[in-house]
C-alpha cells in the first residue's frame, strides 16, 4: 500500500460543528440546508405523528409544513418561533428532562442526538426557512464548478461529472487516485458494459492502442456489442420482476421471453428512455401499435398470477394492481408508494387518495383475477412465425375441408339410418336390447332421447361412412388444435373500453371500498397536462415529460449504482423524505437534465460516465481513502465490487471457451441438484402443470449466458440466489452483496464452474509453450492481467502438487474428469488434465476473478 | 506491519470479526487466521440489535410447521356437543357472513361434522386431545395449547406467507431471517437459520411449498433459511467434493486460491478479500461439521427408537429432522424450520389425517422430551403450527365414514413449549362449533411477539429501514400474549 500519511481531522461537518458547539467556539457556523440537514430529521423523528397522514397526527401538530408548524397551537405556544429557539416549542420538548413532556417519546425508540439537536436548533436561528422536498422539485441545471488549477492543469478539460467530484473531494480534503492501469481499465469497462471479461487478445489490442482517444473508442466499440443490451438488461429484468413462472401457489409456467427479448433489443439499439418507457407501460395505447410495441407493454404483465384451487379472484386481481402500482412507482419515480395502500404516507405527501388514483391508471386490464393454469394468462398477444402462420392455415384449411366433408355426408347417413332402421339386421341379436326397444316403439311414440340414442348408435357403431368421417374430422381438429397450442405467445397489456370503477380500499382491504376515484398523478406532483388522456398513455407520457421531477434522477441513479456499486442516492427505491440525501445533489441534477436534453440517450449517459476519471480511477484502498470514507461515496478511489450472479458465471462459461453466444429467445435449464423443484411441491396432479419437473438442458442450452437461465420463483436457480439474485417476486432495483460461505461452496463444487474448468485446462493444455506460460496466459484469461513473479510461483505450485495428486491416484482423475455433459479432448493424459481442471478450478475462485476492480 | 495499518484495521468499525483479523494482524495473522481452531474459536456474529431487550428466556427456536391447515377439530379442539348438531346445517348465527373458499363456496348445503375420532385427557393437567396424536398427548404437561388462533387468510399461499413473514403477501422477511438479523448465530461453522422439508404421508396432491417461506425478504440475503436436504445428496447444496477430488487435494489446491488471495488483498488493500479469504475456511469447515451434524449413526438405538426413525421411513423423514433439528440446536443454530407437507384434508379426511398423525405424532413428543431429558427445553422454544385450521362443515358430501373440511382461518389450534412459555395449559377458547372464538384470540401477530418476547426481543423494537420505513416482523400489530408467559 503507498503510504498516504495519515490525517486525522475529522472530515464531516456536522462532526466538525458538534465539536465547535461543545466547545462554545465563536465562529460562524456555515449556514443549514433544509433538505440536507433538517428534513431527515423531522422525517424520521418526527412525521410519523406530526406529518402528512392526517389520521395518526398527535396534538393537531403539523411539522412538514411551515405555515403550520409556526402556527400558534390550542394552547397558545408555537412549534417553531423563527430566529427564537428558545421560544420555540419544539427545541423545549426535545431539550426537557421531564419524561412526560420529552419528545420524542420514549414508547417511539427514537432519540435525537446533540448534534440533530444543535442543528434544529441554528435552523430555527437562521430564520427557520422550510423548503420543498429536493426530489418533488424538477431539477434545474446547476453551473457546472470550476476546476481548481492544480487539479486541471492549464490547459486541460476536465470531465463535468469530475468537476463536481472534485469540487467535493477538495472541500473534503481528500486526493483522488491517479487513473488505473490500461489492463484494469479494459477488464472494468468490459465487464460493466458486456458483462463478460475481456478476451486477451482485446487486452491486448487496447494496450496497443496509443491514440489520445483509445479509451473513448474502446467504449464505443462495448456499446456497440450486441451483449451490452443483455448486460443491461439484467438489472431491468430484476426491476420488472421477470420470471418464467407465475410464483403463487404451483408456480407454474409463464412464457415472457418475447418481452425479454424486446428490452435486449430496446437496448442494443439504443432505444431512448422516454420511448422505452411509453411502450412499456403503454405501448398497446399508442396510436396504431405495431407487435413490437405491444410485446414491450409486457413489463406490467411480469407481477405473479395465481390460480389456487379456492382463492378469491378479486382479492388477487387487487394484488396485481397494487403489484403495478408499486412496481411503476419504484422504477419511474423513486417512491415508495406502497406505504399509502393502507393509510396516508407518514412521510411523503402522498394520501392514500393518491394512492387509488394512481391504481385506477392499471385497473382497466382485460384480465382475471385466478388465472395462469395453461400458461400465459389472458391478455395475451399470439406470436406465430411465418411458417406458424402459413401451417395454421393449411391446417385450419383441412379442417374445414374435413367439416364439410362431414357436413355434407350427414343427409346420406340419416337415409341409411332409416333404410338400417327398417331391415332385419336392426333387429338382430347382436343389437343392444335398449335400441331394439326404441325401434319396437312406434315412431311417433319415440321421445327426443330415443332419437338420439338410435342416431348414437347407428352412427357409431353400424355405420362406417360415419366412423371414416367423423374420424378424420377429430383427427383434422387434433392436429389443428396441438400444433395452435405451440405457437408462442406473450402477455401484454390491453385497455377494455369500459374503465372498471375504481374504489379507495379501506385499510388497503380488496373488499372493502371506500370512495370511487378517477385516474389522476399524485397531487404532490405536477398534474398530467391538459387534454392528455386519463390512462396509462397519459401517465407515461407525463413520467418522462421534460421538467418531471424524478423520472430522470430516478433513472440517472440506477445506472450511476451500476457502476459505483452505489448510487448518487444511495436509497434507489426511495427519493421520498426518508431516502438518502445525495452525495453528489447537484450532480445528479445536472446529469439528470443532460439526460432529458439529450433526448433521454441511453448510451450516451453511459458513455458520459464511463468515461469520467472517477469512473477510470485506480480502485486500491488506501489507509487515508478507507478511514475517510470507507463506503466510497466521495469517490476519491474507483469502484472494486464482486460481480453480480449471473456474470461471474457467464465469466466462467466465457473464459473455458463453452459459452453459448446466442441472443434472446427461450429460457433454458443448465445444471442444478436434482430434486429443488420437486420437495417443493411434487403432487400426484403435477403432470397436469408446467414447471413442476426440472428437467435439465442438453447440448449448447447448457451454456448461455445466465439470464436466459429458467427462473422458477418458487425456486430459483440456486447459482443465482447463493450471489444475491432476488427471487424476482417483486421489484427490485437494488441488489445486496453479500461474501458468504455457500458462495464459496459454488464455486468450488458446482458442476457447472468443474466442468468449465475442465474445459478450461483443455484450453491451457492444447496452447503451446511451457508450464509457466501456460499459467501466466490462464491467470490472464481471468483477471485479464499478467501474474506477478510471486503469483506465478504459486499457479505452479498448486499445478505441481496436483499432478502429482492426480499421478497417485488416477481413478480420482477419471472421475473428475467426467463432471459435465461437454464431450472431453481425448489427446491429454487423465492425470495431467486433472491437474490442470484444478488449476482452473483456482483461477475461477479468486477473489480478483469474481470482482470488478 | 505498519501503525497506518493498525490505524486502518480500527476504523473498520462495521465489519465483521475475520475482516479486522484479516486486516489488523496482517499478512502474518492471516495465516494463523486459516488454523480451523482459531476461525471456530471466534465469537459467534453478532446481530443488529445492540443487545436484546428483555432478558431472554429462551436462546433458540424450533418450528415444526404442519403445512397444509391441520383440522383442529379432529386434533385439539374437542367440542363433545357438536355430535348434537352433527349432519346439521351450520347455523347462520355461527358462520356470520364470513367468507368462504371458492372451492366450497358453490355448495348448496354446509353440514356439521363432529370428529369421528375419540378424545381423552392426558397428563396432570388433563388437556383433552385426540386419539390420532397419543404421543403428543403424553406431553401435554410440557407444551401450551393455543385453542384461539387466527388468520385473515383463507387459502394456502397467502396464509402460510402470512404466519411465517408476517405479512399475506411477499416481500417480507420470515421469522427465522429476523432472527439472523436481529440476534446473529450462536456458532461459526454452520448456518443460523436452517429448514428442512419432509413429505406427508396423507395427502399426496398437496400444496406446495415455496422458497419465499424462509427467504430474507428485504433483508440481506445471508439472513435466509439454508435449507439442509435428506436423501442421498448434499444436506447443503454444494457441500460435498466431487468425485475426483479428496481432502487431501481440495486442501492444497485452497491452499491455493488463500495465498493468491492473500497477495491480492496485499496488493488491493480492500477488506472484502480478507472476508472471501475467511468465507473460503468456513466453506472447507462445513464440509466436515455438516456431514458430522448430519450422520445420526452416532446416536443411540434408543434415541433413534424415541424418535420412531426408521431405515425405510416410511413418515416422509419427519421424524429424522426432528432428531437432526436437536443436534443443530446442541450445536448453535439459532432457528430451525421444519416443513411438513399434507395437512390439505379436503376431501377423505379420515384416512388422510390418520396418515399425518402417523408420521408426526411420536416424533414431535420425542423431540420435546429429548429437550427436555438433555435439560434444552429450558431455553429452546419448540412450536408445532399450520397456516390454518378447517371447517367444521364438510368439504363435498359427508358419509357415514368419510368427509372433508375446507380451510378455516377463524380459528386454529397450535401448540408451543420450552422457555418462558407455561406449560401444562390451553389457551383461549372456540364456541361448540370450533368455529368462532369465545375467548382469549390470539392472532398470528400476537403469537409472534410472544414468540419474540421469550427470545428477549420486544417486537415493536426489531426493525429494518426499507423504502423509508421501519419495518417490523408484526407490521404495526401485535399484544403479547400475557397468559402463556411463565
Amino acid at each position: 500500500m503507498n503510504g498516504v500519511p495519515f490525517d486525522p481531522r475529522p472530515i464531516r461537518v456536522v462532526c466538525l460543528l458538534a465539536l465547535l458547539s461543545c466547545l462554545g467556539a465563536q465562529a460562524e457556523p456555515p449556514s443549514v440546508d433544509f433538505n440536507r440537514d433538517i428534513r431527515p430529521i423531522l422525517s424520521d423523528k418526527c412525521f410519523a405523528c406530526h406529518g402528512p397522514d392526517d389520521h395518526e397526527r398527535k396534538g393537531g401538530l403539523r411539522l412538514d409544513l411551515r405555515d403550520a408548524a409556526v402556527a400558534p397551537a390550542k394552547s397558545g405556544t408555537r412549534a417553531i418561533v423563527p430566529g427564537q429557539p428558545e421560544a420555540s416549542e419544539l427545541i423545549q420538548r426535545i431539550t426537557t428532562t421531564d419524561a412526560d413532556d420529552h419528545m420524542p417519546p420514549a414508547s417511539t425508540g427514537k432519540t435525537l442526538t446533540e448534534t440533530q439537536i444543535d442543528l434544529l436548533r441554528r435552523w430555527i436561528t437562521q430564520g427557520a426557512t422550510f423548503r420543498d422536498h429536493w426530489a418533488f422539485v424538477s431539477p434545474q441545471r446547476p453551473p457546472v464548478p470550476r476546476p481548481s488549477a492544480s487539479a486541471a492543469g492549464p490547459s486541460a478539460v476536465v470531465h463535468p461529472i469530475d468537476a463536481f467530484i472534485e469540487d467535493r473531494l477538495r472541500r473534503e480534503d481528500l486526493t483522488p487516485l491517479p487513473q488505473a492501469t490500461p489492463t484494469t481499465l479494459v477488464r472494468r469497462a468490459t465487464l460493466d458494459l458486456t458483462g463478460l471479461p475481456p478476451t486477451p487478445e482485446e487486452v491486448d489490442a487496447f494496450l496497443a492502442d496509443s491514440s489520445p482517444k483509445a479509451y473513448e473508442k474502446l467504449v464505443d466499440r462495448l456499446l456497440d456489442s450486441p451483449r451490452y443490451g443483455e448486460r443491461m438488461a439484467v438489472d431491468w429484468l430484476d426491476a420488472a420482476r421477470y420470471a418464467d413462472t407465475h410464483g403463487y401457489h404451483l408456480d407454474s409456467g409463464r412464457d415472457l421471453t418475447a418481452w425479454r427479448d424486446w428490452v435486449i433489443q430496446a437496448f442494443n439499439e439504443n432505444k431512448p428512455f422516454d420511448q422505452f418507457t411509453v411502450e412499456q407501460l403503454a405501448g398497446d395505447l399508442l396510436p396504431n401499435a405495431s407487435q413490437s410495441q405491444r410485446i414491450a407493454s409486457g413489463f406490467n404483465r411480469n407481477h405473479m398470477i395465481n390460480y389456487e384451487g379456492g382463492a378469491i379472484a378479486d382479492e388477487y386481481h387487487y394484488a396485481y394492481l397494487v403489484d403495478r402500482v408499486n412496481t411503476t412507482a419504484t422504477v419511474w419515480l423513486g417512491l415508495t408508494m406502497a406505504c399509502a395502500q393502507c393509510h396516508d404516507h407518514k412521510y411523503d405527501p402522498l394520501s392514500k387518495a393518491d394512492y387509488y388514483r394512481f391504481l385506477a391508471f392499471f385497473n382497466n386490464v382485460p384480465e382475471r383475477g385466478l388465472d395462469g393454469n395453461k400458461g400465459n394468462a389472458e391478455p395475451v398477444l399470439r406470436l406465430p412465425t411465418e411458417d406458424q402462420s402459413q401451417r395454421l392455415e393449411t391446417l385450419n384449411a383441412i379442417l374445414a375441408e374435413k367439416q364439410k366433408a362431414y357436413d355434407n355426408a350427414l343427409p346420406a347417413i340419416d337415409d341409411a339410418q332409416r333404410r338400417w332402421e327398417a331391415s332385419s339386421e336392426a333387429h338382430a341379436e347382436s343389437v343392444p336390447a335398449e335400441i331394439r326397444q326404441i325401434l319396437a316403439k312406434d315412431v311417433a311414440q319415440r321421445e327426443k332421447k330415443d332419437l338420439e340414442a338410435l342416431r348414437r348408435h347407428y352412427r357409431e357403431t353400424v355405420s362406417g361412412d360415419f366412423r371414416q368421417l367423423k374420424e378424420a374430422l377429430d383427427a383434422a381438429r387434433k392436429e389443428r388444435d396441438e400444433f395452435d397450442r405451440t405457437i408462442p405467445s406473450t402477455m401484454v397489456m390491453a385497455e377494455l373500453d369500459t374503465p372498471r370503477d375504481t374504489f379507495i380500499r379501506i385499510r388497503g382491504a380488496y373488499d372493502k371500498l371506500g370512495d370511487k376515484v378517477t385516474a389522476a398523478t399524485p397531487g404532490a406532483l405536477p398534474p398530467l397536462p391538459s387534454g392528455a388522456p386519463t390512462n396509462r398513455l397519459g401517465l407515461a407520457r407525463w413520467l418522462v415529460s421534460a421538467d418531471h421531477p424524478l423520472t430522470a434522477r430516478v433513472t440517472v441513479n440506477r445506472y450511476w449504482q451500476m457502476y459505483f456499486g452505489t448510487g448518487l442516492v444511495k436509497t434507489a427505491e426511495d427519493f421520498g423524505a426518508q431516502g438518502d440525501w445525495p452525495s453528489h445533489p447537484e450532480l445528479l441534477d445536472w446529469l439528470s437534465r443532460e439526460f432529458i436534453e439529450s433526448g433521454w440517450d441511453v448510451k450516451r449517459l453511459q458513455r458520459l460516465i464511463l468515461t469520467s476519471a472517477a469512473y477510470r480511477r485506480d480502485s486500491r484502498v488506501t489507509e487515508e481513502h478507507f478511514q475517510k470514507d470507507a463506503e466510497n461515496r466521495l469517490l476519491a478511489r474507483g469502484p472494486r465490487f464482486r460481480l453480480q450472479a449471473e456474470f461471474i458465471r457467464d465469466q466462467a462459461l466465457a473464459i473455458s471457451g463453452l459459452l453459448e453466444g446466442r441472443i434472446g429467445g427461450a429460457s433454458v435449464s443448465p445444471y442444478q441438484p436434482a430434486g429443488l423443484w420437486e420437495e417443493l411441491s411434487m403432487r400426484e396432479d403435477s403432470k397436469n402443470f408446467s414447471a413442476q419437473f426440472f428437467v435439465q438442458s442438453k447440448g449448447a442450452d447448457l451454456y448461455r449466458r445466465s439470464m436466459y437461465t429458467f427462473w422458477k420463483r418458487s425456486s430459483p436457480p440456486p447459482q443465482m440466489s447463493t450471489f444475491d439474485a432476488p427471487d424476482r417476486e417483486t421489484c427490485t432495483v437494488r441488489r445486496p452483496r453479500t461474501n458468504t460461505p455457500l458462495q464459496a461452496l459454488v464455486l468450488l463444487n458446482d458442476p457447472t464452474y468443474l466442468e468449465a474448468s475442465r474445459k478450461l485446462a483443455e484450453r491451457l493444455m492444447a496452447r503451446p509453450g511451457t508450464d509457466a506460460e501456460r499459467v501466466a496466459w490462464a491467470f490472464r484469461l481471468a483477471t485479464s492481467r499478467t501474474p506477478g513473479a510471486e503469483e506465478q510461483a504459486v499457479l505452479l505450485r498448486v499445478l505441481a502438487q496436483q499432478k502429482d495428486y492426480y499421478r497417485r491416484h488416477r481413478d480420482a482423475a477419471a472421475a473428475l474428469l467426467r463432471i459435465g455433459e461437454a464431450p472431453r479432448a481425448d489427446s491429454f493424459a487423465d492425470a495431467d488434465l486433472a491437474a490442470w481442471t484444478l488449476l482452473s478450478s483456482t483461477l475461477l475462485n479468486l477473489d480478483e476473478t469474481v470482482t470488478k476492480g | 506491519m505498519t501503525p497506518l495499518h493498525a490505524e486502518f484495521a480500527r476504523h473498520l468499525t462495521r465489519r465483521q470479526f475475520f475482516r479486522r483479523s484479516a486486516l489488523g494482524l496482517g499478512t502474518a495473522a492471516l495465516a494463523s487466521l486459516l488454523d480451523p481452531a482459531r476461525v471456530l474459536a471466534a465469537p459467534a456474529s453478532r446481530g443488529a440489535l445492540a443487545g436484546l431487550h428483555l432478558v431472554p428466556r429462551a436462546k433458540r427456536v424450533i418450528f415444526l410447521f404442519m403445512s397444509g391447515g391441520p383440522s383442529h377439530i379432529d386434533l385439539y379442539d374437542h367440542k363433545p356437543k357438536l355430535r348434537e348438531h352433527h349432519g346439521q346445517e351450520l347455523p347462520g348465527s355461527i358462520r356470520m357472513g364470513q367468507r368462504i373458499t371458492g372451492m366450497t363456496s358453490g355448495q348448496s348445503s354446509f353440514p356439521c361434522v363432529a370428529s369421528m375420532f375419540e378424545f381423552q385427557r392426558h397428563g396432570r393437567c388433563g388437556t383433552w386431545m385426540s386419539e390420532l396424536v397419543p404421543n403428543i398427548g403424553s406431553i401435554a404437561d410440557d407444551i401450551c395449547l393455543i385453542k384461539s388462533m387466527h388468520t385473515e387468510a383463507i387459502n394456502h399461499d397467502p396464509a402460510f406467507t402470512y404466519i411465517q413473514t408476517g405479512a399475506q403477501q411477499p416481500g417480507r422477511p420470515s421469522l427465522g431471517a429476523w432472527l439472523s438479523y436481529g440476534i446473529g448465530s450462536e456458532n461459526q461453522d454452520l448456518p443460523s437459520f436452517i429448514v428442512m422439508i419432509s413429505q406427508g404421508s396423507g395427502n399426496k396432491t398437496d400444496q406446495p411449498l415455496v422458497s419465499r417461506m424462509w427467504g430474507p425478504g428485504f433483508l440481506p440475503s445471508q439472513h435466509q433459511g439454508v435449507r439442509f436436504r435428506s436423501g442421498s445428496g448434499d444436506p447443503v447444496l454444494y457441500l460435498s467434493d466431487p468425485e475426483g477430488i479428496h481432502r487431501e487435494n481440495r486442501r492444497l489446491m485452497l491452499d491455493g486460491v488463500r495465498d493468491l488471495n492473500q497477495l491480492a488483498a496485499r496488493d488491493f488493500g480492500d477488506p472484502e478479500i480478507a472476508t472471501r479469504i475467511a468465507q473460503y475456511e468456513m466453506a472447507y469447515q462445513m464440509q466436515m461439521s455438516v456431514p458430522e451434524l448430519t450422520d445420526i449413526s452416532s446416536e443411540p438405538v434408543h434415541i433413534r427408537e424415541m424418535y420412531g426413525i426408521r431405515d425405510n421411513p416410511t413418515d416422509g423423514g419427519f421424524a429424522r429432522n426432528c432428531l437432526l433439528a436437536r443436534r443443530m440446536i446442541e450445536r448453535g443454530v439459532r432457528f430451525v424450520q421444519l416443513m411438513h407437507r399434507g395437512w390439505d384434508q379436503h376431501g377423505d379426511l379420515p384416512k388422510q389425517i390418520r396418515g399425518q398423525c402417523r408420521d408426526v405424532d411420536q416424533p414431535s413428543a420425542a423431540l420435546v422430551k429429548d429437550l427436555k431429558q438433555r435439560g434444552l427445553l429450558d431455553d429452546t422454544l419448540v412450536i408445532w403450527s399450520g397456516e390454518f385450521g378447517r371447517t367444521v362443515y364438510s368439504q363435498g358430501q359427508l358419509t357415514k365414514d368419510n368427509h372433508g373440511r375446507d380451510h378455516h382461518g377463524r380459528c386454529f389450534s397450535n401448540w408451543i413449549a420450552g422457555g418462558g412459555i407455561k406449560p401444562g395449559i390451553v389457551y383461549g377458547e372456540t364456541d361448540d362449533y370450533c368455529y368462532n372464538i369465545v375467548e382469549n384470540p390470539v392472532h398470528i401477530h400476537d403469537f409472534n411477539a410472544t414468540v419474540l418476547h421469550t427470545l428477549g426481543i420486544d417486537h415493536t423494537r426489531l426493525t429494518y429501514r426499507f423504502q423509508g420505513r421501519d419495518f417490523r416482523l408484526t407490521d404495526v400489530h401485535g399484544e403479547l400474549v400475557k397468559g402463556i408467559l411463565a
